[in-house]
Formats: C-alpha cells, sequence, structure tokens
C-alpha cells in the first residue's frame, strides 16, 4: 500500500465501521485524487476528523435523522446519561465545597442561599430516583441480553471499568488513612504550607480524578450495553420521559447552585473561602466557579438529549409494548 | 426567517447535495469527477468530508444511486426522484432569482 493511499485509509478511523465498509475504498481513492503526492494539509484532516464524527453521530442517532425515531430517542436518552455522570462528578464538587453550609450554615446566612440549598438537594434526591428507575426499568432486557450471549459484547468495557473502579477504591482507602492523620481545620485546606496537608491536598485531587474516570468508564460501558438491548417500544418510551426529567432536573439543579452561589457571596462571602463567620472574603471561588461551568455544560447536553428525545416524534406510551 | 424545508433535504444553491444533483444532470460521474465539476460551474470547492457526507445522505434518500463498477472510484447516478427534488428545488431558486431581478431593474419592463 502506498504512503498516499495508507494517508487515505488512515483518515478514515474517524468514521463508524459500516460507513467504512460501504464508502471506504471509494473515500479513499477520492483522497489519492484530491490529494496527488501531497500530504494531507491540517484543515483536511480536521475536516475530515469532524464529518467522521458527524458520520458517526448520524449513526448513532445523536444528530441528523438517519436512524428511525426510536433509535433516536433512545440516543437522546442516553445522552442525558451521559450529562448526569458529568453532572454528578460536578455535585460532588458542589457537596464537597458546602460542606456544613446544611448542617449548621453560616451565621448571617440569607433565607435566599439556605432555600436554593435545599432546592439543589431535594431536586439532587429526585434525580437519583429518576436515573435509578431508567435504569431498573432496563433490568429485564439486560438480562434477556446476557442469556443471548452479549456477554462478550461489553466485557472488555465492564472490565476496564472494574479495573478503574478498583483502582479508585484503594485511593480512597488511602485518602481516608491520610485524613485521619490530619486535624479537621487541616483537612479542610487550611495550614497550607505543612507538608502532611500538601500530600492530603495531592491525594485527594488524584483519588477524585481516578473515581471522576470510573465513573466515566461505568458510564461508557452503560452506553454501549443499552444501544445493543432490545427495548421494547413501552420501554423507550418510559426511558425517554424519565430522561426529559433528569434533564429538567439538571437545569434546575443549576440555576439553584447560581442562586446559592450569588446569595451566599452577598450575605456571607467567608463561606465561599472557609475562612472563619465575619472574617474578610472574597465571593470568587476558582473550584465553584469551574464546578458552575461543569454544571452547565452538563445541562446543555441532557436539554440537546432531552430535544432529540422530544424531536424524535416517539410518544410517551404507558400500555403494554 | 423560517422556510419550510423540502422532504428531500435539498435548501440553498450552495448546498452540497444540490450542487451534486446539478453536477449529476449532465451524467454520472465519481467522487473526484464531482468535485471537479462543481468547482468549474460554482466556484465552490467540496472536501472530501463534504462531498462523501453529502453522497451518503442522498443515496440514503434515493436521490442518487451507485453503478456498479470494478474501479475503487465508484460513479453515481441521479435517479428519478433525485432529478424531481432538483427540478423542484431550481424551479424554487429561478422564482426567487426571478423576483429578485425584476425588483432590481435587471429585467426591463418587468414588474415585481
Amino acid at each position: 500500500m502506498s504512503r498516499r493511499r495508507s494517508e487515505g485509509f488512515g483518515l478514515l478511523r474517524w468514521y463508524p465501521p459500516g460507513w467504512r465498509e460501504r464508502y471506504g475504498e471509494e473515500f479513499a481513492a477520492l483522497m489519492e485524487d484530491t490529494l496527488g503526492n501531497r500530504p494531507p494539509t491540517r484543515r483536511l484532516r480536521l475536516t475530515t476528523a469532524l464529518t467522521g464524527l458527524r458520520e458517526r453521530g448520524r449513526e448513532t442517532g445523536v444528530v441528523g435523522d438517519s436512524v428511525p425515531p426510536v433509535d433516536r430517542a433512545r440516543a437522546g436518552s442516553l445522552l442525558v446519561l451521559c450529562a448526569w455522570a458529568a453532572f454528578v462528578v460536578a455535585g460532588s464538587s458542589f457537596a464537597k465545597l458546602s460542606e456544613g453550609f446544611g448542617l449548621a450554615g453560616p451565621t448571617g446566612t440569607a433565607s435566599v442561599s439556605s432555600g436554593a440549598y435545599r432546592s439543589v438537594m431535594v431536586v439532587a434526591i429526585v434525580a437519583c430516583l429518576v436515573v435509578a428507575a431508567g435504569m431498573a426499568i432496563a433490568v429485564p432486557a439486560f438480562l434477556r441480553f446476557l442469556r443471548g450471549g452479549g456477554w462478550p459484547l461489553i466485557r472488555r468495557h465492564v472490565v476496564r471499568a472494574l479495573i478503574a473502579s478498583g483502582v479508585g477504591v484503594s485511593a480512597l482507602a488511602v485518602l481516608v488513612g491520610l485524613a485521619h492523620t490530619l486535624t479537621s481545620a487541616q483537612r479542610d485546606g487550611q495550614l497550607v504550607s505543612h507538608p502532611a496537608v500538601w500530600y492530603y491536598e495531592v491525594a485527594f485531587i488524584a483519588t477524585m480524578l481516578l473515581l471522576a474516570v470510573a465513573l466515566l468508564l461505568w458510564t461508557a460501558a452503560a452506553v454501549v450495553t443499552a444501544r445493543r438491548l432490545d427495548l421494547t417500544g413501552t420501554i423507550v418510551s418510559a426511558e425517554a420521559l424519565l430522561a426529559a426529567t433528569a434533564a429538567a432536573a439538571m437545569v434546575l439543579m443549576t440555576a439553584a447552585t447560581a442562586v446559592w452561589w450569588g446569595s451566599t457571596a452577598s450575605s456571607t462571602p467567608w463561606f465561599l473561602q472557609g475562612a472563619p463567620a465575619g472574617a474578610a472574603g472574597s465571593p470568587l471561588n476558582i473550584q465553584l466557579a469551574a464546578t458552575m461551568v461543569l454544571m452547565l455544560a452538563a445541562s446543555i447536553l441532557a436539554g440537546y438529549g432531552a430535544s432529540r428525545v422530544a424531536r424524535s416524534g416517539i410518544t410517551f406510551r404507558t400500555g403494554p409494548g | 426567517m423560517t422556510r419550510n424545508r423540502q422532504p428531500t433535504g435539498l435548501r440553498r444553491s450552495n448546498d452540497p447535495p444540490v450542487l451534486i444533483l446539478t453536477s449529476l444532470a449532465a451524467g454520472p460521474k465519481h467522487g473526484h469527477a464531482l468535485a471537479k465539476d462543481i468547482e468549474d460551474f460554482a466556484g465552490v470547492t467540496l472536501g472530501p468530508g463534504a462531498l462523501y457526507g453529502a453522497i451518503t445522505r442522498l443515496e440514503e434518500r434515493g436521490l442518487i444511486a451507485p453503478l456498479e463498477t470494478d474501479d475503487r472510484r465508484r460513479p453515481y447516478r441521479m435517479t428519478a426522484t433525485g432529478s424531481a427534488a432538483l427540478a423542484e428545488v431550481v424551479d424554487d431558486m429561478r422564482r426567487i432569482a426571478d423576483i429578485g431581478a425584476s425588483r432590481l431593474g435587471l429585467i426591463p419592463g418587468a414588474l415585481a
């Protein structure tokens, strides 16, 4: 195989296997005709990568209308699940940042921030139940899939997620052991000049990253599995309805978190810095800003997923499918 | 501005699907010949990704069909459905062009 032909085939990796099977040879021939003896430009590589990814999106029902409505609804629901995984990471960060707010609350906290905080907690519980319900109603189809010999198709993804979870939980155990050697103030990030506190901070961030990777891999395994399940029309409709509810919950939680931040920043800014009550403190908190950005991104993704579900044209049925 | 999209997915005159159908109206062509022809008559350079994205959509909608060949460079032809869809979109574009030309006074004696 010539170098140019090999480059044409190399760019094909962005496209889904089915598309490559049908159009791969002629696409590579067009690349050769277009390029002659020149190497592909960066622009050509980029546009080919983007069109290849778009083709993958079309094949999975994430964009376009190439697949049947029921598959578009399923893809929309799975986008909401991916958004939920990202939201869980952001929510964990928010829970850590607002630690102690729900129990005692900083002195002088305005009722608006308390209300917003309670709203985040209540909606989070509802959203967890919705996601759990979405998983529960897919269990019979999952068991049928396993009985039908589906395990080899998902084994690689599940094993990868299990290994990542094992590493994450081990790191968490080390972190807990390390935390017991520190005082409460040190664990909260004060006295950072102390070497033990610095090690704890690094270990904390590394552990959170490992757990986030494990969550990401479980989500990937869930998506790969869900795409292969033989779901009835009723189950797809129910999943779509639950996905739309979860998406709405994410938007609500993002809005409530923004309100909490704004009202806490104006009434008790020291709380955002972990400083003693009444101390001077900036309302700006980098971790909270990053958390908000992640929440917002997850909400937008969930909103897009929910809109795919709504535009798929499926009806939300409750009868047998 | 909202506008009813046709079920064929064809829209503006510089849409890759419209350009491909216009090129195939002159006879079957493979990918590279299509790209060259489109560049010649429309001045639009379609990269391989955009070209094959549009070919995929057009084939899905039954507006074009591949021809049998042993060559890697597979030619495509326009189907009867594709011909009808192109006629419709060309008629639509001509109507708008006529109104625009008339309002600009480019057609002597014509009133919009």
